[in-house]
Formats: structure tokens, C-alpha cells, sequence
């Protein structure tokens, strides 16, 4: 996700299409930027408003005694976004929606957000860009050649 | 792509209404990207998001890429948080009923090794 605080909201703002493969733009005489990403972190969970154990990491594990190794459980990535060092596709109709590959289940997944706020000096800003994107996947993943159920989002 | 506790998703009861909602969810605040050098700094976020089902079906699906997509467009609203302690800095958006998107859409999915091409 690119999330853009914009102090004029009249002016377009072109911005980068974070992890897909349009051209970008940046005008940073006219923004006020926050880029945040999510950080790549199956093994930095989110904390839910109900605290939770965190999962354990998804890493692959090291066989002991010569043991088998199946890889580890993380999801697997779209393969042909992955080559090109992608891990997921602007929202658009008829393009794969998941990150995931090898996946059944729920999903939703919007982008484009519009809206204003208000930052810890008082300032008031616009946010949001065509590229703050948000997903939620609910279901069943293949990994390590066994089924695991999860549940995963981009932000 | 973060794993989301259970509690952290919710739907109503027919289905048609989405929640997810977590906090302290890790990021980078990273304004130079996409330079190759670009620096990150470690920042937090807060964020509800609600999704809102339409009666409006949609069907995306490539057999040869091996997905498909059945669902329903959406709507979708976002209110956030967003903390970069280093700096000082944050950012809370106006309420949740004030945000609006240009794309949404929600349904379920398979791909890959549960993908089935349909039946010619």
C-alpha cells in the first residue's frame, strides 16, 4: 500500500504503484508523503484489539536425523508476479485478486481510497491514492505439500 | 501480506458485511520508494476497514493462470492510524462513513492446485 497525505487536496496526485508494474510518478514539491508498506512479515503478526498469542513462524524448519523437508508453511506466492518481483497486482476486474497461490476461500479486496485526517499537529490533510490497496484472505492454503488454514491481509 | 488473528476478521450474519480491524500492525514509513536506496523507518497502524457487498455479481477467471474470482462488488470504507515513533509523527484519518474507494469488490476464490477449468 501507498498512502499519500496530499496538504492540497485539489491536486492530482500521481503516485507509485507499490508492488505492481505501472509507471509512476512522484512530485515531491506538492507532497506531503507518508509511504508506508506493509513490512513482508509472516513472522511479524498484526496484534488483534483482543490480544492473541502470536502465530508461529512460518520458516521452513531444519530436518533433524536426516529427516524429510517439505519446506516451510508460508503461502505461496502468484507465480507470475512473483518472477518479476511482485507479490501482488493493482485491483482491477479480471486480474488475480489473491497474494496467494494455491488458495480457496474468501477474499475482498479494494483500492483507490478518498478521504481526509488530521495529523498530531493539527494539520489536515487528504489521503489515500489509487495504490492504498486492501485485501483480506480467509481460507485454505497448500504449503510445505500439506493444507493449512489462515488467514492473511494486505495492507 | 500479514497474518490476521481470527478476531480480527468478522462477518455479518448474511454474509454481505466484512470487518477487519487490527492494531499495532507493523509497517515501514518509507516516503523515497520506489528508489532502490530508498530509507524505511518503522511505523505502526491502527486500521479498520469494512466491506459492504452489492447485488452486483462479478466473475473474473483465466484458466490459464488458473484462478477464479466469484463475488459481488463492494463498497468499502477505511479508518487508520498511522505512527512513526521516531519522527513523532502521526496521522489519524476522519471516521470510518467519511472514506470512500474506487474499487471493491468481495466473494471467494480458488486458484492453483484448486482450480478446476470449467467443463467445455
Amino acid at each position: 500500500m501507498r498512502f499519500t497525505l496530499d496538504p492540497n487536496p485539489t491536486k492530482d496526485t500521481l503516485v507509485d504503484q507499490h508492488h505492481n508494474q505501472r509507471s509512476s510518478h512522484l512530485d515531491r514539491r506538492h507532497l506531503l508523503k507518508l509511504g508506508v508498506a506493509s513490512v513482508l512479515a509472516t513472522a511479524l503478526p498484526g496484534r488483534p484489539l483482543r490480544a492473541e498469542s502470536a502465530p508461529e513462524s512460518c520458516a521452513p524448519p531444519i530436518p533433524k536425523n536426516h529427516g524429510v523437508s517439505n519446506g516451510g508453511s508460508c503461502p505461496y506466492p502468484i507465480p507470475w508476479l512473483d518472477k518479476n518481483g511482485n507479490h501482488n497486482q493493482s485491483p482491477a476486474p479480471n486480474v488475480d485478486l489473491s497474494n496467494i497461490f494455491h488458495f480457496k476461500g474468501k477474499l475482498a479486496r479494494c483500492n483507490g481510497f478518498h478521504g481526509m485526517g488530521t495529523d498530531n499537529k493539527g494539520n489536515r490533510f487528504a489521503w489515500g491514492n489509487p495504490t492504498t490497496d486492501y485485501s483480506y484472505m480467509a481460507g485454505e492454503y497448500w504449503a510445505a505439500r500439506e493444507a493449512h488454514q489462515g488467514i492473511f491481509t494486505h495492507t | 501480506m500479514t497474518p490476521v488473528p481470527t478476531e480480527g476478521l468478522t462477518f455479518s450474519q448474511d454474509g454481505t458485511t466484512a470487518t477487519l480491524q487490527m492494531t499495532n500492525v507493523p509497517i515501514i514509513d518509507q516516503p523515497r520508494w520506489p528508489a532502490m536506496d530508498a530509507e524505511t523507518t518503522p511505523a505502526f497502524m491502527d486500521f479498520k476497514l469494512v466491506f459492504k457487498a452489492t447485488s452486483e455479481p462479478v466473475k473474473y477467471e483465466d484458466p490459464l493462470r488458473q484462478f477464479r474470482f466469484e463475488g459481488f462488488k463492494a463498497n468499502a470504507q477505511l479508518e487508520a492510524t498511522f505512527r512513526v515513533p521516531s519522527i513523532d509523527f502521526t496521522f489519524k484519518t476522519d471516521p470510518l462513513d467519511t472514506s470512500k474507494c474506487d474499487f471493491a469488490v468481495m466473494g471467494t476464490e480458488v486458484n492453483g492446485k484448486y482450480y478446476e477449468p470449467p467443463k467445455s
